[in-house]
């Protein structure tokens, strides 16, 4: 819980009232929510921390990032099965 | 926004340096209060950098590591009530309390998940009606906002069974005024909306 993560949004939904989007972590693919950043949308790279997006990021300093983390061994809380939406 | 290269510019880490040399005019002991300054640090050789008079002291890291033992007992007494689902941050499963600790007590039979955000808590109240889930609410200032929204969409969504053992904590009240303006991370100043440059 302590790191953001930077993902892509690979899809915007609604869920019942709530902006929520799919975003993928370099395969792993979770749901976040976009209603504390209301000006991103599909294709776009967010910055993902507890489940919400907080920050538009740019996509090569998010490859990079992500690489970064994954070196650390900072991935697996985003690896774990989630529930259906 | 870029958020790496800012902090990867060889120029302005010298000039930084160079500048923290001519200020320091006497032994500093400064504490890191996050585990990933510490590995940034040691990683990337700034502890052997920094002058001879400043020493880095490695200090408790995450929220997780600053959370009150009474917190974390009363987190394990909701946790072994057979009506409760219990629901954390993966990162203190393994936190111990007085007598034990979530992991050991997940594996004596009570109910205790994961959850990588808190809204999923929500999610596994709507599922399970007819037990109380309970959300270990734990975090600086840049876990509350997300938080708040889980308490916030349970009342919208007509959830009754969920709720929370809150353990917020500031980080700004805990530097000292010499300190102004405050040093804060880019995340916390992403949620806080204040700037890091």
């Amino acid at each position: 819980m302590c790191l953001a993560i930077p993902g892509k949004v690979v899809e915007v939904f609604q869920d019942r009232g709530l902006r929520m989007a799919r975003v993928d972590f370099g395969g792993t693919v979770k749901k976040a929510c976009l209603e504390q950043l209301p000006a991103a949308g599909l294709g776009d790279y967010v910055l993902v921390h507890v489940g919400f997006a907080l920050s538009v990021v740019d996509p090569a300093e998010a490859e990079r990032t992500y690489r970064f983390l994954e070196e650390l061994g900072q991935l697996d809380e985003i690896r774990m099965p989630e529930g259906p939406a | 926004m870029k958020y790496l290269d800012e902090y990867r510019d060889g120029r302005v880490a010298a000039k930084i340096l160079s500048e923290i040399g001519r200020v320091t005019t006497r032994p500093w002991t400064l504490m890191e209060v996050c585990g990933g300054q510490t590995h940034s640090i040691v990683k990337h050789g700034v502890d052997r950098m920094l002058p001879s008079q400043i020493e880095l002291v490695h200090g408790p890291g995450c929220p997780v590591c600053v959370t009150p033992l009474e917190q974390i007992d009363k987190a394990h007494a909701i946790a072994r009530r057979p009506a409760v689902l219990f629901t954390s941050f993966g990162d203190m499963l393994r936190v111990p309390g007085s007598h034990t600790d979530l992991l050991r007590l997940k594996s004596e039979g009570a109910d205790v998940r994961i959850v990588y955000a808190p809204l999923d808590a929500v999610r596994l109240a709507q599922e399970y009606p007819d037990r109380e889930v309970v959300f270990f609410a734990i975090g600086f200032e840049t876990t509350a906002p997300a938080n708040a929204l889980a308490v916030t969409r349970a009342k919208e969504l007509g959830v009754r069974n969920f709720s929370m053992l809150v353990s917020q904590v500031l980080v700004p009240p805990a530097i000292p005024p010499s300190c102004s303006p405050p040093v804060i991370g880019y995340r916390a100043s992403s949620v806080r909306g204040t700037s890091v440059r």
